[in-house]
């Protein structure tokens, strides 16, 4: 019975889908294979500090690296109906975990409902910011990789559950409103070694509007964290949940500040583009307000670049800050060594988690032809005490340091 | 020296706007689709409107790709050039939203293409327009 059931709603589904397909629609290729990839040199980092402009790559410490920002990519896009395609998307490049969940970037199906509203399900790519959904494809983008105060700190590249988007032309503007939900996943790697994240439930919103020249766009969204499994995190909040009361009475409470499970996030952000004729301006802000202190926080970014000819220049501003204060305990001589010693470690374990850093940027994009474009960008970032977050620190950051990043890439794409 | 340069300048204008002044966008004959504004145009080769009123999907082709007349037809559509246009079209099949246009197979050319389907939708230079396609905007209009 359930296997009738089953197939009367599969067949009832596709008379739906083909009830208005027409007769005399072009001849065209039902499966389409596309391509992309950017070969990457870049030259990052120190001894000490480690770089990565994405969590989920190593630290890059020191000298010149072809894995901080390669990448190749091949998608497959077949229609299966007038109305319902399906999407794969398969992503190689560094990764702190290397298995089918995360190289399969994408897989979904889509449905056109209406010309204006169109329904995807599956794995898809995060939609928060401008470029979160193509942060892989460099040939998409003007920078020669996503400014990493803005983009790094949503490590997630994808997620599992449905989008639902409507679009309507309203005067001179594109009105898009699109909403999702889900879960998120994704293994990174920090200054306290393999991090395995998961979130959920995972919804949220987006409205844009977009004319000839602007683009603006506004994000609300929200996830809990479900799972945050790190082995030294986890023997840290174990270690403060066994302190007995009498030796350090606010143990349990500091395990509870800095765990991360059960602990729900708002990301908010707004965004505006600007490009006609040689210029071309972008920036965006977002905040994410979380119970979860090492991810509490607030970025943001001005982007202004000039075309000459078929090259564009650009410089970059931009800067992302932790809202929640570091830890510092000041233990006198009657604490307990134990105590001290578990006070030291949680004081480093947790500041090297928060996050004041800003960059300013110096780039150039030559399009070579219509589907081959090089890149070149110096980062100069100032980065300050018990601010080192986005790195990979060796020992604790307890002064302010500069770090300068050169990156040269050339991204390609094929259809 | 400066009085030649002056002198020639409204010809050099007139040359350069003539380059693209005669750009047609046509279709089939019976196609819904009819007297396009410039903003309809544009949605429709930017990947925004992809389903015609009667419901059919419209497939838009281009010309060739390092092509004058696909730069001259985007640089009056969007004043954008033909660079930023790749990777607009680049963000958007890469993020699954739609297929770039299509471009036409060596054999046969734009005008074959349009006249053989109600949903083809194509741009071409004026001199190779013939009756078996209708023209529903002119690159010069700017309604």
């Amino acid at each position: 019975m359930r296997r009738l059931t089953l197939s009367l709603l599969i067949c009832s589904f596709i008379l739906f889908c083909t009830a208005e397909t027409k007769a005399q629609e072009p001849k065209g290729p039902r499966f389409r294979l596309s391509g992309f990839g950017t070969l990457d040199v870049t030259s990052a980092g120190t001894k000490q500090v480690g770089y990565h402009n994405e969590f989920s790559h190593a630290g890059q410490f020191g000298g010149v690296s072809i894995f901080s920002g390669s990448v190749a990519g091949l998608q497959l896009d077949a229609d299966l109906l007038p109305k319902l395609s399906v999407t794969v998307q398969g992503i190689v490049k560094e990764r702190a975990k290397q298995d089918l969940f995360n190289f399969l970037d994408w897989a979904f199906l889509r449905y056109q409902l209406t010309p204006n509203t169109v329904i995807r399900a599956g794995r898809m790519g995060m939609d928060l910011y401008m470029l979160s959904e193509y942060r892989n494809v460099g040939f998409a983008y003007l920078w020669a990789h996503p400014v990493v105060e803005f983009y790094m700190p949503i490590s997630f590249s994808h997620f599992d559950g449905f989008d639902a988007k409507y679009s309507h032309r309203i005067g001179p503007g594109f009105l898009e409103f699109k909403v999702y939900g889900g879960q998120v996943g994704s293994d990174i790697v920090v200054s306290r070694g393999d991090f395995s994240l998961r979130e959920r439930p995972f919804f949220g919103a987006n409205v844009s509007l977009e004319t000839d020249h602007w683009k603006f766009r506004m994000t609300y969204a929200t996830a809990e964290v479900h799972s945050a499994r790190n082995q030294q995190f986890r023997q840290l909040l174990n270690a403060l949940n066994h302190v007995p009361a009498s030796l350090w009475p606010q143990a349990a409470e500091i395990s509870d500040h800095i765990s991360a499970e059960g602990k729900q996030t708002g990301y908010y952000s707004a965004g505006v583009a600007y490009e006609k004729n040689a210029w071309v301006v972008q920036s965006e802000f977002s905040w994410f307000d979380s119970k979860w202190p090492s991810v509490n926080g607030t970025n943001g970014y001005l982007s202004v670049g000039h075309r000459f000819g078929p090259v564009t220049a650009y410089s970059i501003g931009s800067y992302a800050k932790s809202l929640d204060s570091p830890l510092h305990f000041n233990p006198d001589p009657s604490t307990p060594e134990g105590v001290a010693q578990l006070q030291q470690q949680t004081q480093l374990a947790f500041n090297r988690t928060l996050v004041d850093q800003n960059t300013f940027s110096l780039g150039a994009r030559w399009d070579l032809n219509h589907q081959t474009a090089l890149k070149a960008q110096w980062d100069h970032t100032w980065v300050r005490k018990d601010g080192g977050g986005l790195l990979i620190l060796k020992e604790s950051l307890d002064q302010d340091i500069t770090l300068d990043t050169f990156s040269v890439n050339l991204n390609f794409i094929f259809k | 020296m400066m009085r030649y340069l002056i002198a020639t300048l409204p010809i050099l204008l007139l040359i350069s706007a003539q380059a693209w002044a005669d750009i047609v966008v046509v279709v089939h004959p019976q196609s819904e689709l009819k007297n396009l504004t410039k903003q309809q145009v544009i949605d429709i080769y930017m990947g925004r409107l992809q389903i015609s009123a009667d419901g059919g999907k419209i497939v838009p082709y281009d010309q060739p790709q390092d092509s004058e007349i696909r730069a001259a037809f985007y640089q009056n559509l969007t004043e954008k050039p033909v660079a930023s246009v790749n990777a607009y079209w680049a963000r958007l099949l890469f993020t699954g939203r739609a297929s770039p246009p299509r471009q036409p197979s060596d054999s046969m050319s734009i005008v074959d293409i349009v006249a053989e389907s109600l949903y083809a939708i194509g741009y071409i230079d004026e001199k190779d327009l013939d009756d078996r396609v209708s023209v529903v905007f002119k690159a010069m209009n700017n309604e």
